[in-house]
């Protein structure tokens, strides 16, 4: 799980002197909602996103449509953009919750991937909630259990062990600290091919363990 | 754990497109109403016949259509931005940056007298301006990563010192340096041999599926699309006609030129009867003689209506995501086809005479280019001479009507054998005997008569006609020169003949300039047969051909050599044109026969290592055929210095089945191992073995 498998390879990018209406055009065209902007060689020079782009309705309120459409076809994306040295990205070989530290960190929505001064793609909250999806097993069929257990040393162990001995199989779990409860944990198992009801009981039988949803 | 797939604007989008050329007629449409989408990681392939405008399509995304090329209309935008109208210097920064291309020749895609090291690193130093060292190790990496052998070493040389296949893997890693996101490869693998085919396009599947790859695969390959392509578009006279997912095209084509397509194409079928080749009758319109406001393939459509001359029919959507420009598309059912009369020849099977004398018997034939040493002493004579083993000891022996196939990569020796019979060069020892006559002389010691019944059908019809006599010139020159017919019917009998390769008289006065590739290839024959000889040499009469017109000719050629009765020998790169053609097979590698004997025996096991790496190595025009995976790693030894024992030792695959690594092979030369009587394979693995093995292809 690196930024490497999740980015958006051949990210869309613009040139620093593209007018921002043609970007907008861009945006719209591709469904995207940053763009990484580039010089020579594919070189980072800055990020714009639809927020940068926004003109401050305090601004748009003293003109008229004529002085309005002048304003824009004389903006380019270069007068917008976030400018190089202020753009945070980030590397390839990364691991993808050290990218999302990031995100978080900055509270921003993406971050263009480079290596060798060259962007390779971009990594945006999407590609992490995709991440999320598939760490929980969100896009396959199965039972989802989520059981709060001890926080304790070898009690993941006795649910994947009375699982593992049914012969079943466990295609996708996670597990937090439960929310204000500093002793427990809680984690969720999807399980694939097997009736909720036996899965039910079978998690039921572990001992100190408490199964708050099935689905 | 799989990945959702992220919605994706394309990478690519062509709508409507329409480019047109400056001619002395006017501006002429080559292409017209072309729309189609290419993803991340998805291979985009276009195909269809020459002068079909696949390749106008390719160089109009990045506009190198060239002075008189223009974009009439429609869109293309790449990363949703439009290209149609860009400054010159706007799409150069694209074109370095994020659209690579590679074309299909790649030595006129490198510069000659540039070490190849230098050429690569350029990329980068004049792109991202990276110091040159830096530049240097980058382009080493990405050798390897197309796997270059010994790619340190390749950096220094220049691209005349490397193989065909390595120079295309160049190319393709200098296309790959800037990581583009759209690729475009124009018959990437057309100019190369089977074997190193397969492996190119191994490399371009692993190239997509790491580098996430766009990539437009232009080709007239129906084999190569079905290997390494999504989604396909069909084109024809200038417009897509068929578009969809490479699994529903194949399994239910709905344009007739597709189902046309996929008929005339060889294939390794079975049985000889699944094998054979329907041609399309008529040919490709040019540009400018396309019907207008009707459907541009009607003239050469079984189903064509009254509607189909009046109304131009639209790209329709006939299944999900599989589209169709015919009106009728969901009616026609293709596996209710019959050929209409006379499209195929009848195969005249049965009437087998057993016992009979062979025509042509070659007994250890040996035929060695000579090479001077470049030692002083060779300037006067003295120095010590080298041989080019060409062709050694081939023995082979063909009955009388039959046809011979020989199959090999290039420099295995196949032509030489064809001009060493014919007598263009001169064996240096064993025995070749034609209808009693000796043939081991040269041309221009033998008789008149034997030259009359010894005839060859070259590969390229251009370069063996003489551009300024007529046709029937040229095909009266052997009947007048074999004194075949009196004088005075020589023009009676030229026009039979043009009648029997399906030209009409009006051809007589035509010169070659006025002939398609097709029609000179016709030509060609006719020529050929005109003494009416006992045998025919056809050197890869096809090869140059498009696969409609190929599939005309072969019907064509094994029509007249049933009329005459004449004997062929057949050579031919690849293992599937020879299929329903052949009688007997004859595989060479490096100046030797490896494996001889009836067509079915070699398609099915047991094979010679190289056979079987041969037959696994031909694309198949089915995603669903399964095929064996074996690739054969390096390239031909030079036939300078052959290896030693078995001459295939150096790249068997199946080597490890002998003990020791299979230590006899690099030692003592194969026996000859008799399957059957006329089936023999030369090899050190035990008949038993070689018989075990599955077959390379299974078909449903």
């Amino acid at each position: 799980m690196f930024v490497r498998d999740y980015m958006t390879r051949h990210p869309v990018m613009v040139d620093p002197g593209m007018s921002i209406v043609e970007a907008q055009g861009i945006m719209a065209e591709t469904h995207v909602r940053h763009l990484p902007v580039v010089g020579k060689g594919k070189q980072l020079m800055g990020l714009v996103t639809r927020e940068r782009m926004r003109i401050p309705p305090t601004e748009l309120a003293s003109l008229n449509v004529w002085e309005i459409t002048r304003l824009l076809s004389n903006m380019t994306v270069e007068d917008v953009m976030v400018r190089g040295e202020n753009v945070i990205t980030t590397e390839p070989d990364l691991a993808l919750e050290q990218a999302a530290q990031e995100m978080i960190e900055h509270k921003i929505g993406s971050l263009p991937v480079m290596e060798d001064n060259v962007v390779v793609g971009i990594i945006t909250e999407i590609d992490m909630m995709a991440q999320l999806t598939a760490l929980l097993g969100g896009t396959v069929a199965g039972v989802r259990a989520t059981v709060r257990m001890p926080n304790r040393k070898g009690e993941l162990a006795k649910v994947t062990g009375a699982i593992s001995k049914q012969g079943w199989g466990i295609y996708a779990s996670g597990g937090v600290p439960t929310p204000k409860d500093p002793d427990h944990w809680d984690c969720v198992f999807k399980v694939r091919d097997v009736p909720q009801a036996e899965l039910l009981a079978v998690l039921q039988g572990i001992e100190g363990h408490e199964v708050i949803d099935i689905r | 754990m799989t990945t959702m797939e992220k919605a994706h604007a394309p990478i690519l989008k062509v709508g409507n497109a329409a480019i047109s050329y400056e001619t002395r007629y006017g501006d002429v449409e080559a292409v017209r109403d072309v729309s189609f989408e290419v993803h991340r990681a998805e291979t985009f392939g276009v195909v269809g016949e020459s002068g079909c405008g696949k390749s106008t399509v390719a160089f109009g995304i990045v506009d190198f259509l060239g002075a008189n090329g223009k974009i009439v209309g429609g869109s293309i935008k790449f990363q949703g931005r439009e290209l149609v109208g860009r400054s010159e210097d706007e799409l150069r920064k694209l074109r370095g940056d994020q659209i690579s291309m590679v074309y299909q020749d790649p030595m006129q895609a490198l510069n000659p007298s540039v070490s190849i090291g230098d050429q690569l690193a350029e990329v980068l130093t004049v792109h991202r301006d990276m110091p040159k060292q830096e530049a240097w190790r980058k382009s080493i990496d990405m050798l390897n990563r197309v796997y270059m052998p010994d790619s340190a070493n390749v950096m220094s040389r220049y691209p005349h010192q490397i193989s065909g296949g390595q120079q295309q893997r160049v190319v393709i890693a200098m296309a790959l340096l800037n990581n583009p996101a759209l690729l475009i490869m124009d018959e990437p693998t057309t100019a190369l041999d089977v074997t190193v085919e397969a492996v190119v396009l191994d490399l371009i599947e692993d190239l997509k599926r790491d580098f996430d790859t766009a990539i437009v695969y232009i080709t007239h390959d129906l084999g190569v699309v079905a290997r390494v392509c999504n989604h396909v578009g069909v084109m024809y006279a200038g417009e897509m006609v068929e578009v969809g997912s490479v699994e529903s095209i194949y399994k239910r084509p709905l344009h007739p030129y597709t189902q046309g397509l996929m008929r005339c194409v060889p294939k390794l079928g079975a049985t000889k009867e699944s094998s054979i080749l329907y041609p399309i009758r008529g040919r490709v319109p040019a540009p400018k003689d396309r019907p207008t406001g009707a459907c541009v393939f009607a003239p050469r459509c079984d189903y064509a209506t009254d509607c189909c001359y009046s109304e131009k029919p639209s790209l329709r959507e006939i299944e999900e995501g599989h589209r169709a420009r015919c009106f009728y598309s969901e009616e026609i059912d293709a596996g209710a086809w019959r050929p209409p009369k006379g499209l195929v020849p009848e195969l005249a099977l049965g009437a087998e005479e057993e016992g009979q004398e062979p025509i042509i018997r070659v007994q250890d034939l040996q035929t060695y280019y000579t090479q001077e040493s470049k030692a002083l002493l060779s300037l006067v004579g003295a120095g010590e001479k080298r041989y080019v083993k060409a062709v050694d000891e081939v023995s082979l022996e063909v009955p009388p009507g039959k046809t011979l196939g020989v199959v090999g990569e290039s420099g295995c020796g196949k032509s030489t054998l064809a001009k060493t019979i014919i007598g263009l060069e001169t064996p240096r020892g064993g025995e070749a005997d034609f209808l009693g006559f000796d043939i081991t002389k040269p041309v221009s010691e033998r008789d008149v008569k034997l030259i009359r019944e010894l005839q060859m059908v070259f590969q390229n019809p251009d370069s063996t006609m003489n551009p300024s006599y007529t046709v029937g010139h040229q095909i009266g020159r052997p009947l007048r020169r074999f004194n075949a017919v009196p004088p005075s019917e020589v023009r009676d009998e030229v026009v039979r003949l043009l009648n029997a390769v399906r030209l009409d008289e009006s051809y007589y006065k035509r010169l070659p300039r006025q002939l398609s590739g097709g029609e000179k290839q016709r030509v060609g024959i006719a020529r050929a047969f005109a003494s009416r000889p006992d045998l025919v040499l056809c050197d890869e009469p096809v090869s140059a051909l498009d696969v409609s017109v190929q599939a005309a000719v072969l019907n064509l050629l094994m029509e007249i050599q049933q009329e005459y009765g004449t004997t062929m020998m057949f050579i031919a790169h690849d293992l599937s044109v020879v299929r329903f053609f052949s009688d007997y097979v004859a595989v060479m590698y490096l100046g030797h026969i490896v494996e001889i004997g009836p067509a079915e025996a070699i398609y099915a096991p047991p094979y010679q290592p190289y056979t079987e790496a041969l037959l696994s190595a031909v694309p198949i025009p089915d995603p669903t055929a399964e095929q064996k995976h074996i690739r054969l790693s390096g390239t031909v030894p030079s036939a300078l210095h052959p290896p030693s024992g078995c001459v295939f030792h150096t790249r068997c695959p199946r080597r490890d089945m002998l003990p020791d690594g299979g230590k006899i092979c690099e030692e003592k030369a194969p026996p000859w191992q008799y399957n059957t009587d006329e089936h023999r394979i030369y090899c050190h693995i035990p008949l038993d073995e070689l018989r075990q093995m599955d077959p390379v292809v299974t078909t449903d």
